[in-house]
Formats: C-alpha cells, structure tokens, sequence
C-alpha cells in the first residue's frame, strides 16, 4: 500500500502485528514511552507527511496511559503533515459510560470522541461499540465493525447440532444483537430477565399462577384426549409454551424456591468510596428505564442482593449460546448459565462476546462454573499469557477484519460488504 | 425578579487532595462531595454528589505522579465534563502544575506539541478558564483560545528568601540560560547579583558540560529554577557552583516533581537546602527539603476571579 503509514500502540501490539502482517506491511517505527515523571512521550521515526495514517490502539488494562498515547500520537501525525489520520479502536474504551447514569455523572465516551477528533483524527474505525448510537458522538465518519459475522462462523464450524441452538441474549437490552445473529444462523432466540425489584412473593405468586394455568390446560387435554394420566414431559411441555421460567438468584448463583436467604444487608461493601452510594433507584428524574441499563450489573454490590431470573424461550435439551458484547464481569453470564441448565433443561452452555475484557477474576470464575461449556471472544482487548491458556477459552482473530477494513479504506472502496458476507475471511 | 445568587463550588481530584485543603480551608468554602474512583477496568468514573446547575465551578487537579499522571489527567478531563453536562455555569480548572509543559515545542521532526494537546484536550472537555502556576513556557498560554491566568510563585520566593536565607552575601544563579530572565527578575527585586551556569544538552534530562558565567566566590548561591525533575541539572550545577568556590549552595524550584532518580541524587548532592512550592505533592523524604506554601496566592486569584476583581495584584505580591 502505498502512502500508508500503520502506527501500532503499546495497548495491544499483537494484533497490530496480526494486522501489519494481513495487510502485507510493517508496523511504521515509533518510539512510545514514559518519562521518569510518567509522561508519556512519543516520537515518530518516519515522515509522515501526506501521508494516510492508521494507528491501532485498543482498550486495555492501562486505559488512561494509552488513551493519552493515542491522543498523542495522532496529533504529532497532524502535526508531522499527515493527510488523513484513522484512529483503529477495535475496543472502545469508555464505551459503558455512554449516557447520562446517575445525576450528574459524565458522559465520558462522548468526552472521548470529542477528545480524539480534537486531536486530529478525520476517521475513526471501531467493532461492536457497546451503543450504536455512539457513532452519533463523534463529529467525523466512523466505520462501527460487526464481530458477529466471525461469531457465527464459529458456532456453525464448532458447535455440534447448531441448527437446534438458542441464542440468549442474559438481559433484555441485549436482545437486539441476539436476534440479529440468531437470524443470520437461521435459529431462535430466547431472552433472560434479571429483576432485582421484585422479591420472592412475586415469584410465589407466579408459581401458583403457573400451576393453575397448568391445570386448567390438564384439565382441558384430559377432556379432550380422554387420557387419565400425563406423564412429566407434557406437564413440563406445558409450562414451556407458556415461554416463561423463573427462578431465584442469591449471591449470584440460582438456588431452590425453598432456599432461604440469610439476613444478606451487606449491602455496598465493595463499593469503593463510602459516601457515594450509587444505587440503581436514581432514576428519579424521569430518566428513561431502558433496556441498556442492565449493564448496571457494573456494581459490585448488586450481587449481595436476591434476585428474579426468568427465561423467555425454550431452551430444553437444546444448545445455548448466551452472547453480548462484552464479557468483563461474570455474575451475570454464570447465572444465566446455572438458570439454562439447572432449571430450563439446556444441554451446553457457550458464552459468546465480542470484547473480552475478563476483568480481574472473570475468567477463571467463568472457567470454574461447570454450567459453562466454553467462553468464545475475538482478539480485539488484549489478554494475559495466563488467561490465554485458559482452557474453556476461545479466542477468534479478527484482524482480517480489520486489515480488511483498512486496506478498503485506503483504496476508496466500499466497506459495507465487511457488515455481513466477509465472515469468511 | 432579583438576579439568581450564584455561588461558588470547589471540587478537588485525587492529585493532591492536601493543597486542595488548604486551598478550601484559606477560602472557608468546604470541597464539594464528589465520588472519583476507577473501575476494576481502570477506567475513571466520576460522579458529583451536589447540584453544580448555574453555578461557579473551580476544579483543582494538580500534574504529578510517576504512574498516575495520565490518570489524573483523564479524571481532570472527565471532571469539567460531568460539570459541564451537569450545566454549571463556568467550570475553572485550577491546575498548579501544568501537564506535559516540557513538550510544548517541535524540537524534533514529527514531535508532538503534547502541551498544546492537553490545553486543547481541556477546552473540548468543557473548560472555561484555566488558573496555573509559572508555565514552563508563557507561551503555553497562548496554546489556548480560553482565558489562563499563570500565576507567579516569585512573591512567595521573594518573600522565602527574605525571611529564611536573607539577601547578604547572597547571589542568585540561573543553571540554564533559558531561566535567566526569571533569576534576573528576582535578582532585581532583592537588588543582588546574578550568575548563569551554561550546560551543554545532549539527552533530555541528562546534562554533561557545565560553565558558570559570574563570580560566586564565597557566596551563599541561591539556585532558581521553575521546576526539578530528576535533578540532575541541579545537583551538577550545585557541583559547579561549589568547585567554583561557593560558601553554600541553596535550590528553590517552584514545581519539585523529584522523580526517577531524584531521591538518590538530592541525598547524595552537596546542597545545603532544597526548597519547593507544594504545587506537587512531595513524595521524597530528606531533611534539607523546605516546602513554600503557594495555596494562599491560588486561593486569592479564585476569590477574585470569583468576584471579578483584577488578579495583577498577585503577580507581585504574595497574600500572607
């Protein structure tokens, strides 16, 4: 590629190089480092002048350090004269803090991209931003990849019977990326409802619906058929068409009805500062209840508390693969696990993501739950040599993708087809 | 219909919440409760506990920290944004000592004007008005299409010299020529003299030659810079100053950042006393080390900035 310079950052140079070597060049040379008083430096070692500039920088552990890393080395690509500047974030980081949560909290992504297109990027190129609507934030083109295409090549190569598969989206603002790779694979779907305002009394209350729901249609089959006895698989047929399924969480895990719960009020002891409790009742100003808000499960403390969890869909001896966007805490996907298998009769469970962020323990508490099968995510957030060998995960390249995209943009041509068909690259 | 009360609000990040103190003590006005913490991810949150709706914010964030500067930056940056998108009426950063000011040229082909970045990085956040402390360069404040107010901590120095080393027998040295200006204005002031050490750059923060212009000789040599960093123009120009028969040797520096291998090198070095501004938080521990305090001059401009009142009194005088 001619007049391109590819700029690989400290956050995830493996697969800048995967990319660098998909699109045939070297990584242009730059010096990144920190000065002794923890300043970041760069230096450029190659003329950018008039040049189409790519710098690859993803999401990372050190999130600050190579946000500013990027910042400044897209402006000494502006100010070394370079034509037209592409910041490639496979990750975005800051992508949950993409609304106004709490009073007053910042938006932050918002922040970034001003941030970013201030410092002089004309296009930025990104993969499954956790909100569509974050391309509305930046005030230049960006290209929003789809890792679902690569996703779903995966399930048809290595899940066995997918055809029978559910997809499951673990809360309902989810649902929109579930359907959309359930209708690419041709299968169904299925939806899981966390509430954590309702308390057992709901679910009681359900149970005895449910059960007189079941035998008003008993009594009815009977009649109908003439047959005095029903085995256990059409009672439970029964209670699937009606496609719902609740169960109790407590501390994170699915238990029996019967389970009590033990005086759990250690609530926010995780929270990292005393005195701002963030509690997810702050929605008193008439902010909207919408379904992007599950990813309130950011709080630590959410976890003490019980909750309902209902299945909408069935699911029984079927495959499921429970996916989303991003997996960087594991409290949700283990009780979507647990409820799939231990109480809606699924035969395998995969947690499918595009980012996977495993924060802290994630992974290995993921890897620890025997409810889960196997965890697939792209390479787009770099992982530790300890997680890679871990032996439930399964990373998916994607920069084929990437490099793709880049050399399409490079020559002008048009990128949607990477949308959808180019999952076989 | 009387016109709304605008009040006043002090935030503080987790740079140096000790001159943030002082700073909100000196004014009598409490630090505003607000939540700064980092995601187990390491992303920055904030969240900002009182109504900042119409009124007058002032967030003091200090650059320092060897692992943490980019972290303190971004919570700066995300700070003015929660104010800015929790409509208040004009958000002031109040940051005593300037980030990346060191980069604030092209020295190089393709070097980026970092200082430049950071100044724009804080006008796209939301910022209105930016109070600081001796910028490496003035220039800087012309990196800004918003208001700077660069503070001078050269009262408070005057005023240090006068009540703890006194002006006889003294002489002020510059260890670099671009300095010399600050040393003369100084050196006017107290009516002394002044010397200059010229060094021979080849490396950033490594200094090799060294050559005194002016005589020192059985002086007290009172070593002026803005800021030190790993010392070692410091230490060698002490060096210099002594071989070249100096009576002692004193460094007042207004940013004393001390880091890599400053803590070993101020042990080791022959200066009598080492005198910094808390503009940065001080982590090393020495028994020659003075600490200048600057928060009475940054509390005084955000009054009178508060209060529109003109702030050129404190370039030449230092609120006691």
């Amino acid at each position: 590629m001619r007049k391109c310079k590819v700029f690989v950052g400290n956050s995830h140079p493996e697969l800048g190089q995967l990319i660098c070597a998909k699109l045939g060049v070297e990584p242009a040379p730059c010096t990144l480092k920190k000065f002794s008083n923890g300043e970041t430096s760069v230096q450029i070692g190659v003329s950018v002048r008039d040049e189409d500039v790519y710098v690859i920088q993803s999401g990372s552990g050190d999130i600050n350090d190579h946000i500013m890393e990027l910042l400044i080395l897209v402006s000494a690509c502006r100010g070394g004269s370079a034509k037209k500047i592409t910041a490639v974030i496979p990750q975005f980081p800051y992508s949950k803090q993409s609304k106004m949560k709490k009073h007053r909290g910042a938006i932050t992504a918002r922040m970034l991209a001003n941030l970013l297109i201030m410092a002089g990027a004309d296009h930025i190129i990104s993969m499954d931003l956790h909100a569509s609507q974050m391309q509305g934030f930046f005030s230049k083109p960006v290209d929003n990849l789809y890792g679902a295409p690569s996703l779903a090549k995966w399930i048809r190569e290595n899940v066995d019977d997918y055809k029978n598969a559910v997809v499951v989206s673990k809360n309902p603002g989810g649902t929109k990326r579930v359907t959309a790779l359930a209708d690419s694979l041709k299968i169904n779907f299925a939806m899981i409802h966390t509430d954590r305002r309702r308390t057992a009394d709901v679910l009681a209350q359900k149970k005895k619906e449910a059960k007189q729901r079941r035998q008003s249609a008993v009594r009815r089959r009977s009649s109908n058929k003439r047959s005095d006895t029903l085995d256990e698989d059409e009672v439970e047929n029964i209670i699937l068409s009606n496609g719902l399924q609740t169960a109790r969480i407590v501390k994170g895990h699915v238990v029996d009805d019967d389970y009590i719960a033990e005086a759990v009020v250690e609530e926010d002891d995780e929270s990292e500062d005393g005195e701002i409790p963030h509690d997810q009742t702050s929605y008193a100003l008439g902010g909207t209840y919408d379904a992007d808000d599950s990813d309130a499960d950011d709080e630590p403390a959410a976890l003490s508390q019980e909750k309902l969890i209902t299945l909408v869909g069935n699911v029984k001896e079927r495959s499921v693969i429970i996916l989303d966007d991003m997996i960087d805490r594991p409290g949700s996907f283990i009780a979507a696990a647990e409820h799939c298998r231990l109480n809606c009769g699924a035969k395998k469970v995969y947690v499918v993501a595009t980012h996977g962020l495993f924060i802290d323990d994630c992974l290995q508490e993921l890897n620890n739950s025997q409810y889960i099968d196997q965890v697939v995510v792209t390479n787009t957030y770099p992982l530790t040599e300890e997680k890679k060998t871990c032996p439930k995960l399964v990373t998916i390249d994607i920069a084929p993708i990437l490099a793709e995209c880049i050399r399409r943009d490079h020559y002008g041509e048009s990128i949607s087809v990477l949308f959808d068909s180019l999952s076989t690259l | 219909m009387a016109t709304a009360v605008n009040s006043i609000k002090l935030l503080a990040g987790n740079s140096h919440p000790e001159l943030a103190e002082k700073i909100s003590q000196r004014l009598g006005i409490k630090l505003s409760k607000i939540g700064v913490y980092q995601y187990s991810n390491q992303e920055t949150s904030v969240t900002i506990a009182e109504s900042v709706r119409d009124e007058d914010v002032y967030i003091i964030q200090t650059g320092c920290g060897e692992n943490e500067i980019n972290d303190f930056l971004m919570e700066l940056l995300i700070m003015i944004h929660a104010c800015k998108t929790a409509s208040a009426r004009r958000i002031t950063a109040v940051i005593p000592n300037f980030p990346y000011a060191r980069q604030d040229k092209k020295d190089k082909s393709r070097a980026p004007i970092t200082a430049k970045l950071i100044a724009n990085l804080l006008q796209t956040a939301g910022c209105h008005h930016v109070i600081t402390m001796d910028l490496h360069a003035s220039q800087i404040q012309g990196f800004f299409r918003i208001p700077v107010d660069n503070l001078y901590a050269e009262p408070s120095v005057l005023r240090y010299i006068k009540e703890n080393i006194g002006t006889e027998n003294a002489i002020l040295v510059s260890p670099d020529a671009g300095g010399a200006k600050r040393v003369a204005s100084i050196a006017d002031k107290l009516d002394l003299n002044f010397a200059l050490i010229h060094k021979e750059r080849q490396k950033a923060n490594e200094v090799s030659k060294m050559v005194l212009v002016g005589d020192v000789q059985d002086k007290t040599c009172i070593l002026i810079d803005d800021m030190a960093d790993t010392c070692g123009t410091l230490v060698k120009a002490a060096d210099t100053l002594l071989d070249n028969g100096a009576k002692e040797v004193i460094s007042i520096v207004t940013h004393g950042i001390f880091s890599g291998a400053a803590p070993e090198r101020l042990a080791n070095s022959r200066l009598s006393k080492i005198v910094c501004s808390n503009t940065v938080p001080v982590t090393i521990e020495n028994d020659r080390l003075d600490q200048i305090d600057v928060s009475p001059t940054l509390a005084e401009a955000i009054r009178r900035l508060h209060n529109g009142e003109s702030i050129s009194y404190l370039f030449t005088n230092a609120p006691a």
